[in-house]
């Protein structure tokens, strides 16, 4: 036993003496492989988007890291040390290219986004010119009809006024009336009268029945009744006697329906003779009773 | 002499030199290794790895001739190293040339994405 001691000593020694000799001098080869493999570590992408090749880097470090501590064998840690670095480098560029893809995805999705909103708003103007263009087209449209229907109007107007005009024109003739600058005129020699009388003869309503029948269909004409005289008496005297004769032709007409506020009658006397009143045929013409017809307005016409 | 040493003294260098001999003698030839080498080497080749990491590949591929050079010379232990790096430089070589790509095609699609944006910025500016 005591021998025995004595040559376990003798080994222990230099082995002893070995692994205190290799734990003092890692090989260069070991150490730049845990440098690799600590920087590779602190890139949060590399493990997080190579982890298996992360894990083979690591696999490849321990048993750098065995074979140093169990054989000390330095070509065999100077090789695996060799593999380590290449695991490490592949992780990385493992890395790099799922990051570079993850890009590339992020990248087609926003192609993607960006190609939509173009269509987008392109077929929003294209909408949005085409909605102007039917706006335009309908108010043209709108407009022409405008127009069609203003022409129309006025053609309308045109017509009535041409009928209503004609129509006038009609009465008016069978009225016996002439246009002048007062209005249309319309002369009642003394057919209506006696001689120095101011009641209406027997026959005169039958004179005056169209007169009568005018004024209840255009109901906004007015008329102005004038009486005049021959130059036979006074000047006064005519005078009356005409105004006479002119209200007497107004009462008439009221008494047939016809408003009086219609109805402006007035005497003037042996003034304005349109005949001569040296014969009887002119006097009989001077004694006369005139109706004017105007517009609401007091307008000729 | 003969009973200085007792009977165990001798056994531990002969155990020793016994394992050492046939530990020498028991190394196989690495044909596994070989063969996986070969296959990454085809495989690299087969990737873009000879348009983007061409240094690698031919690393790769001058250790693994390296390698059955000590197939031959029955160096065994030499021709597993040289057949394990010439894979690791195969599968870096496929690895780079791999990443490489990646970083083309994004960068590709970066550029199309701009001419893109500024086109649709121009023509929505145009109206």
């Amino acid at each position: 036993m005591k021998r025995s001691s004595n040559y376990l000593g003798f080994y222990a020694a230099p082995a002893l003496m070995g692994l205190s000799m290799a734990c003092a001098t890692i090989p260069p080869a070991l150490e730049q492989a845990r440098q690799n493999y600590q920087q590779m570590q602190q890139d949060p992408q590399v493990a997080a988007r190579a982890p298996v090749a992360s894990y083979e880097a690591n696999q490849a470090l321990r048993r750098t890291e065995q074979a140093w501590e169990q054989t000390s064998d330095e070509d065999e840690v100077k090789h695996l040390a060799y593999l380590t670095n290449r695991r490490v480098e592949i992780a990385r560029e493992t890395a790099q290219q799922k990051a570079a893809e993850a890009e590339a995805q992020q990248l087609k999705l926003e192609r993607e986004k960006v190609l939509l909103e173009t269509r987008t708003r392109e077929a929003e103007r294209a909408k949005q010119l085409a909605e102007s263009r039917a706006r335009e087209v309908q108010i043209a449209q709108q407009e022409a009809e405008a127009r069609a229907r203003e022409s129309q109007e006025a053609q309308r107007k045109a017509l009535a006024a041409t009928d209503r005009a004609a129509e006038l024109e009609k009465r008016f003739a069978e009225l016996k009336a002439k246009q002048t600058d007062r209005g249309f005129e319309l002369t009642l020699s003394d057919v209506l009268f006696e001689f120095d009388k101011t009641t209406l003869k027997a026959g005169s309503a039958r004179s005056l029945a169209k007169i009568t029948e005018f004024l209840r269909e255009n109901p906004q004409r007015q008329i102005t009744i004038e009486g005049y005289t021959d130059n036979v008496g006074s000047d006064t005297y005519n005078l009356e006697l005409s105004q006479r004769r002119a209200e007497a032709v107004r009462d008439f007409l009221v008494q047939n329906g016809i408003s009086a506020d219609r109805i402006t009658a007035r005497g003037l006397g042996e003034e304005y003779p349109v005949a001569s009143n040296e014969t009887e045929a002119g006097r009989q013409q001077n004694r006369r009773v005139q109706i004017i017809i105007v517009d609401e307005k007091g307008r000729a016409g | 002499m003969h009973t200085k040493y007792g009977f165990s003294f001798w056994l531990i260098p002969f155990v020793l030199a016994i394992l050492g001999v046939t530990g020498c003698s028991t190394v196989a030839p690495p044909k596994d290794r070989m063969a996986a080498a070969e296959l990454a080497l085809q495989e690299a080749n087969k990737s873009k790895a000879p348009q983007y990491a061409p240094l690698e590949l031919r690393m790769a591929a001058d250790k693994l001739d390296e390698a059955k050079r000590a197939m031959n010379k029955e160096e065994y232990i030499l021709a597993r190293r040289l057949a394990e790096e010439a894979l690791v430089d195969a599968q870096l070589a496929e690895a780079k040339a791999a990443s490489e790509d990646a970083r083309r095609a994004a960068s590709d699609l970066r550029q199309s994405l701009e001419t893109l944006r500024r086109e649709a910025e121009r023509s929505s500016r145009g109206g």
